[in-house]
């Protein structure tokens, strides 16, 4: 098995069967997790920010680092692939966030807001998530079989 | 003993900080010092003149033009910016490859100290506040403390963390269990290693920017709490405590700081953490 880092603000794609999509220390971040069971082909998007407007620039050198950049280049690598859309199993982690009351540091909540007003505009559903929580994950996902673990707190669980 | 007092009994048992660094602190304060006082320190020092050399590369620090000697850094970078860099060479070469308590290897804590070192100082920027005095080498040094109180935390990280998980600030929780912080201890080592004043000031009160008294330069540990929560909630250099940390509005308010330029210092910081981290890395040999 080999395994392939999804680096902050990055996304990977792979159809290898050996496999195995993983990204560290989510903490307001976010993972879009996709696999299409029919193809075997799995995508993984670390998102580091909710909109692109705020530096355009950066959004077209790395689009990967915004949810509205980087989820729909997520889905077009998936579907370059020969993925369908009809196929496609989703699954969402990270959106955590800090002590605060006053919610003045909201980046992980922003950042799950912005992608489920997409994925509701682009008639995506969400097959699981692990969200919010002043929690940092690891996400792992395998090509082959489409499985997908949190690590969180000392321990790992299927997502 | 108390846990407190054995663990406050560790911090002049660390490694020396490097000489050749110390002196450059010392020059700091000399208004007569400039390129080639600051060369005569660095020039004997072939780790030290190899690292600076290494880093003041970086595009962080020199965006146009690559120096390739000691006297073209110097000259190129300032005094004070000659210290900062030679400062976090010397401390990255000091650091031991895990820190148990913490449940992190040296080089996510490198990454960690970068991100806050340069989010605090763009945070400056974005805020159009003067930036303080030795920002740079205060963000870098912030969490040094937890170089001492780790192996303390190892041993009660059962109750630490049970508070932590619960809604108490890791520092908090440390606090409660073992009588002192990463923080305090940091400003104790700040103090030991004789760094100059903002490094202990960011160190000791970055946790808790409101309860630091009058004469500590207040924009310097706000911003340094700001990049903090930032470095942590992007999880650059994650630790065990996840992101169990608070947020104080106070500071916020202060800053004049909103979500959206705590975004913005992000977007546009990312590469130069990753670059200057890669090339800190480089100096301790982990690359």
């Amino acid at each position: 098995m080999s395994a392939i880092t999804v680096e902050i603000s990055d996304l990977k794609v792979s159809a290898r069967g050996d496999d195995m999509l993983i990204t560290y220390a989510l903490g307001s971040c976010i993972a879009v997790i996709v696999h299409d069971p029919v193809r075997k082909v799995g995508g993984m998007i670390h998102y580091m920010l909710p909109l692109s407007e705020i530096a355009p620039d950066k959004a077209q050198e790395k689009p990967a680092m915004f949810a509205d950049t980087g989820i729909p280049e997520l889905f077009r690598s998936m579907y370059g692939m020969g993925c369908d859309k009809r196929n496609l199993v989703v699954k969402v982690a990270g959106g955590g966030a800090l002590y605060d009351d006053k919610g003045l540091f909201n980046i992980g909540k922003r950042n799950y807001t912005v992608l489920r007003k997409m994925f509701w505009k682009a008639g995506v559903m969400i097959a699981s998530e692990d969200v919010g929580g002043a929690k940092s994950r690891t996400a792992r996902l395998w090509v082959a079989t489409g499985k997908c673990t949190i690590a969180c707190q000392g321990e790992e669980v299927e997502l | 003993m108390s846990t407190a007092t054995e663990i406050l009994a560790q911090v002049p048992r660390l490694p020396a900080f490097p000489a050749s660094a110390a002196r450059l602190a010392e020059l700091l304060h000399d208004e007569r010092a400039g390129a080639p006082e600051v060369e005569k320190v660095i020039r004997p020092d072939p780790a030290l003149t190899a690292s600076l050399l290494r880093i003041a590369a970086s595009a962080y620090f020199s965006p146009r033009s690559r120096p390739e000697t000691v006297r073209q850094a110097v000259t190129l970078l300032g005094v004070k910016r000659t210290f900062e860099v030679a400062t976090g060479a010397a401390l990255a070469t000091m650091l031991p490859s895990r820190l148990p308590g913490y449940d992190m290897d040296a080089r996510a804590f490198w990454l960690h100290c970068v991100a806050v070192a340069v989010f605090s100082e763009r945070l400056a920027k974005e805020v159009k506040a003067k930036c303080p005095d030795l920002l740079f080498t205060a963000g870098l040094l912030h969490d040094v403390g937890k170089l001492v109180i780790s192996s303390f935390v190892e041993r009660q990280a059962g109750s630490i963390l049970l508070k932590s998980r619960h809604g108490m600030d890791f520092s908090a929780a440390e606090r409660e269990v073992l009588g002192v912080d990463h923080a305090e201890i940091g400003a104790q080592v700040a103090v030991t290693w004789r760094l100059p004043e903002p490094v202990a000031w960011a160190a000791r009160w970055h946790h808790r920017p409101g309860e630091a008294p009058a004469n500590v330069d207040r924009s310097l540990v706000d911003l340094v709490h700001a990049a903090d929560a930032l470095a942590i909630s992007l999880g650059l250099g994650c630790d065990t405590g996840e992101l169990a940390r608070s947020v104080d509005p106070q500071a916020w308010q202060r800053l004049g700081l909103h979500v959206r330029r705590m975004e913005l210092v992000a977007s546009e910081g990312l590469e130069a953490v990753k670059g200057l981290a890669a090339a800190l890395g480089e100096v301790r040999g982990t690359k």
